[in-house]
Formats: structure tokens, C-alpha cells, sequence
């Protein structure tokens, strides 16, 4: 298996970009801002600020030093960790997690350039728009839906062709700088706006006493798991593309995850001041983006560039992260399958527009799909990762021999504890907590969705457990494949 | 704004953006250090004097499995050769 030759970033900012591209989504530009104005402002973003820094930056660090040390996607990582056990099906699980994941999310970049295209001709400029009933007409009409499906996995498809280097890391090399510029530019339209203020005070103004709730602390770790993709094996998987010598902890880790925060941190600049502004409610997701902030840059002077900005770089933050889902399962495919990039590139994502199509039909599905892979496959795909770099792999193994070579910033001890304790103890809170709050409200629809995770699970162990023992693909736990 | 809607603004600002800047900043430059030092001398050391007690020490205690031993051998030779090879350091 993998007689592919490797390909390889061919450049340091070209790999961040891409990292950041894929942590920075639509959860940065139209969820942050509102979590964060609900959640005591300022109170809020403190407690998230301790979570990014003590999980999200060493989990990370971990999981491209996965990668890095195997130079393999996620099933060649955890076979090379766990030989040819049926342990090496969790891989699986987390590909499939990820292949569910991005049927969705497909639909939410078809939103995303359907809106964009507006943009550009110009609808929003209209005097007799109501974005209200545009974004009615868009969602209730399925044809649009799965067309802009289509269009997404087309365009996502095209880029993962031209390859890593070629395609994802000079996609992102342009589309983050874009994103950057717009949200400053976005940003400095919004704060002269009159009202503008009462947006940042909404956002920053800190209302101490959520510090002592739980529900804030619950919000700042989904928040701060969610937005980074902590353990989903795309950091492993883009890992798997760097050099032996190349930094880990300050690109990987660092970078990564205050990097894809810092865009949150512009996108409550660039939106709210714009939503108070115009005396709009706050609100989050599709009513703020497509609603709301469609209806202000129609009344705004010089909108129609403003619109275009906005779409636009919303439309690149949507496609730079669903390219890194997609290339999990690209990456992992062509492994697998010891074929090309550009026959695996075709099959992932013609699975994903096939299992996207109910998704864009129907918002119910998609809503229960996130409902089920958000609240638990996710958080149970970091727990894997976690503990097979932590405990399976060795954390102090890991740290002494492959995230501290080439390192910009030295790794101290007190990291292993992180990977082997403190994040596992936390995702399997966060599991239990999510199970007990929908279990209350909603019994059959998690019953049936954690569920049908665990089948997921228990199929791709049998899967992988009959392969690993009648393949030839003989390997040595904890050695690298390559 | 009101002063602590301020003073959190700009915590977030030095928090969140000054650390993004630096790391992008500090990681791009030492990048170009390692190409420089790959032109100039054809490679680098791969560890820091700090990461390279580590592995020594984990070395000296005896504490890896054996079925690792040989990879931080391999490291630490790997280590001494490079240190002895290439005059100008990455790691001062």
C-alpha cells in the first residue's frame, strides 16, 4: 500500500493558509459573534480563551504529529499505530465521520455561493428586495438546493484534482489573504457606521457572572472544539504532507488554533457594528448572514461592494475548510486503495454529493445529521485520536522524538498530561453532557443518533478487523509505514 | 463602549491577533532560516539543545520499549552527525 509518491507543501505559508482555511468556517463568521453576545460577552471570551490555550493548541499539536510521524491519512495513521488490529476500523469510523460531515456541509457551501452570485449581480442593491422572502424562496426550493449541492462538490472537486500543492494549498494562498482583507475592510465600513458601538458592546461588554455558569463554559468548549476540528483528522491528515524538519507547535499548534480564532475575533468586528447599525436583532447562522446582513448591505452606501466582499469571503471560508473535510477522505481513500489522486478525488466526492442529496432536499435531514455527528461523532473521533496519540502512540514518545524536531517553540512535559488526561476527561464529559441535555428533550432522536454512530463504529471495526487479517499489509505497531 | 467592554476588546486584540501575528510572523522567519541553512551548509540540526536532553535522558534511564529504542537511537545519531557536520546553528 502507498507506493504513491508523497507529496509535500511547498511552502511555510502555504501550509497555513491551509490550516487555517480549514479551521476557519462559516461557525467563525455567523456563529462566534452571537455565542459570545449570549453568553456574557467579554465573560465568555475569557473562557474561551483558557480552552483554546490549554486544549485546542496541544490537541493540536498532537494530531499533526500523528501525521507527520506516519505520513499517512487517518487509517494508515492508526494501523501504524495499532498494527493489524480491528482497532485500526476507529480510522474508518473517523473517515466516515467526516465523509457524513461534508454531505451537509456541502449544502451550507451551495448556500454560500448561491449568495455569492446574488453578490455579484448585484440583488442585494435592489430596492424592492426582501431578503426575507429570498431566503424563504432559496431554502424551500429544492432544485436550487441540489444544484447548489452539485455546484459545490464540482468546484471542490476540481480544486482537490490539481492536488495539494497545486490545488488546496494555492486555493487557500489566495482565498485566506482574500478573506483577511474584506473582514478588515468590512470591519473599518462597519465601526463608522452611527450605532455601530452598540455591536462591540453587545460582543465585548463582560458580564462576570457567567463565568460561575456552566452552560458558558459548555459553550466556549463547543465553541473552542468545534472551530478548530480538533481530532477530526484533518490536522492529522494535512500533518501527513509536511516535512520531517518542519515546525509543529507553532504552526500546528499555535497558529492553527488562535490564527482561526483571531477571524472570529474579526468577524464580530465586521458584523455586528453593521447589525446594530441598521437596529437589527442579533441572531446567528443562516438569518444573520443571509437575512440580516443582506438586508444592511442593501441600504448601506456603496452595498453592492460591500455584499460582494462579505459573500465572497464568506463563500472562500466555506470552501477552504470543505476542501480540508473532503481531503480526509481523499487522502485516506488513495492510501487505502493504492490508486491516484484523481480516481480517489472522483470517488469521495461523488459519495459525498450522492449522501449530500438529502441534505439539500430537506433541512430537517441536515439539521439531524449535525445534530448527531456535532454533538457526538465528532467529540468521539477527538477521543480516539487523543488516546491513540496519547496513550496507544505515547505522548512523552511523541513529543520528545517528532513535536519537538524542527521545532520553532520547545513542547514541555506538562503537554503529555493534556493529551493523555485532560482532553480525553473533557471529551468524554462533553459526550455525557450532550447525551443527558438532548436525552431530556428530544429521547428517540438521540437514542437513534448516537445510535447509529455506534453501528458506524461497530461495521467499520468488522470492516477493517476482516481486512487487517486478510490483507498483506503486515504491520508493526507503532512504526512508520513509510 | 462602556471601559470594561474596552478593556476586554483589547485583551482579545493582544490575546488573540498579537499571538496570531507573532506565531505567523516567528514561524515564516525561521522557515526561511532553515532554507538558508539547507543552501548554505545543505541541512540543520533537527532538535534544540533543550529537545535534545530530552532525548537523551529518555535514552539514559533505559524507560523506552524496545520495540522503540532503535527510532531514538536513530534520532539521537542523527542529532550528534548533524551537529557535527553543520557549523552554523538553527538552535543557538
Amino acid at each position: 500500500m502507498g507506493t504513491q509518491k508523497r507529496e509535500q507543501w511547498s511552502h511555510r505559508f502555504g501550509y497555513l493558509m491551509v490550516v487555517a482555511g480549514a479551521m476557519v468556517g462559516a461557525g467563525n463568521i455567523w456563529r462566534l459573534p452571537y455565542v459570545t453576545g449570549e453568553n456574557g460577552g467579554g465573560a465568555f471570551l475569557v473562557a474561551y480563551f483558557v480552552l483554546l490555550y490549554l486544549i485546542a493548541v496541544p490537541g493540536l499539536m498532537a494530531e499533526t504529529g500523528l501525521g507527520r510521524y506516519t505520513r499517512r491519512g487517518v487509517i494508515g495513521t492508526f494501523r501504524a499505530v495499532y498494527g493489524n488490529s480491528r482497532l485500526v476500523g476507529l480510522g474508518l469510523a473517523i473517515v466516515i465521520f467526516n465523509i457524513i460531515l461534508m454531505s451537509y456541509y456541502s449544502s451550507i457551501v451551495g448556500w454560500s455561493i448561491y449568495y455569492a452570485a446574488h453578490a455579484l449581480i448585484g440583488t442585494f442593491t435592489q430596492p424592492d428586495l426582501d431578503p426575507g422572502e429570498l431566503w424563504s424562496y432559496f431554502s424551500a426550493s429544492p432544485m436550487l438546493q441540489v444544484s447548489m449541492h452539485t455546484l459545490a462538490m464540482l468546484i471542490l472537486a476540481g480544486i482537490l484534482l490539481m492536488g495539494i500543492k497545486g490545488g488546496i494549498e494555492r486555493a487557500a494562498k489566495y482565498m485566506m489573504p482574500f478573506l483577511f482583507v474584506s473582514l478588515v475592510a468590512i470591519t473599518i465600513r462597519g465601526l463608522t457606521l452611527p450605532g455601530a458601538m452598540a455591536g462591540l458592546e453587545f460582543s465585548f461588554s463582560p458580564d462576570w457572572t457567567y463565568l460561575a455558569k456552566g452552560s458558558t463554559w459548555l459553550a466556549a468548549l463547543g465553541q473552542a472544539l468545534f472551530s478548530t476540528g480538533l481530532g477530526w483528522g484533518i490536522a492529522l491528515t494535512l500533518g501527513s504532507y509536511l516535512g520531517r524538519n518542519d515546525d509543529i507547535p507553532l504552526g500546528g499548534g499555535v497558529f492553527t488554533a488562535v490564527g482561526n480564532t483571531s477571524f472570529g475575533l474579526l468577524a464580530i468586528f465586521a458584523v455586528f457594528p453593521i447589525v446594530f447599525a441598521f437596529g437589527m436583532s442579533p441572531s446567528s447562522g443562516s438569518q444573520l448572514a443571509f437575512v440580516a446582513l443582506a438586508s444592511a448591505f442593501g441600504s448601506m452606501p456603496g452595498g453592492y461592494l460591500w455584499g460582494v466582499l462579505f459573500f465572497v469571503s464568506f463563500l472562500f471560508a466555506n470552501v477552504t475548510t470543505a476542501m480540508a473535510i473532503t481531503e480526509v477522505g481523499v487522502t485516506t481513500y488513495s492510501e487505502e486503495r493504492d490508486i491516484s489522486r484523481a480516481p480517489a478525488v472522483l470517488t469521495i466526492c461523488g459519495i459525498i454529493w450522492v449522501l449530500g442529496i438529502p441534505s439539500a432536499v430537506d433541512a430537517r435531514v441536515l439539521g439531524y445529521l449535525d445534530f448527531a455527528v456535532g454533538n457526538w461523532g465528532l467529540p468521539l473521533a477527538t477521543l480516539f485520536v487523543m488516546i491513540t496519540a496519547g496513550w496507544k502512540f505515547d505522548a512523552h514518545r511523541l513529543r520528545v522524538l517528532n513535536i519537538n524536531r524542527g521545532a520553532n517553540i520547545y513542547v514541555p512535559r506538562f503537554w503529555e498530561s493534556f493529551i493523555r488526561y485532560v482532553i480525553p476527561l473533557i471529551m468524554m464529559g462533553i459526550i455525557a453532557v450532550f447525551f443527558f441535555n438532548s436525552f431530556h428533550e428530544t429521547p428517540w432522536k438521540t437514542l437513534s443518533g448516537i445510535g447509529g454512530l455506534m453501528v458506524i463504529i461497530v461495521v467499520s471495526v468488522a470492516i477493517m478487523s476482516r481486512i487487517e487479517h486478510a490483507g498483506p499489509n503486515s504491520t508493526t505497531p507503532g512504526e512508520p509505514t513509510s | 463602549m462602556s471601559i470594561s467592554a474596552i478593556i476586554v476588546m483589547l485583551a482579545s486584540i493582544v490575546a488573540l491577533w498579537g499571538v496570531a501575528i507573532w506565531a505567523l510572523v516567528y514561524t515564516l522567519r525561521q522557515e526561511e532560516r532553515k532554507q538558508s541553512l539547507i543552501a548554505s551548509q545543505g541541512g540543520f540540526e533537527c532538535y534544540s539543545p533543550r529537545a535534545f536532553r530530552d532525548l537523551e535522558r529518555y535514552l539514559e534511564k533505559g524507560s523506552t520499549t524496545e520495540a522503540h529504542l532503535g527510532e531514538f537511537q536513530e534520532s539521537r545519531r542523527e542529532q550528534l552527525e548533524s551537529l557535527q557536520r553543520y557549523e552554523a546553528r538553527l538552535y543557538h
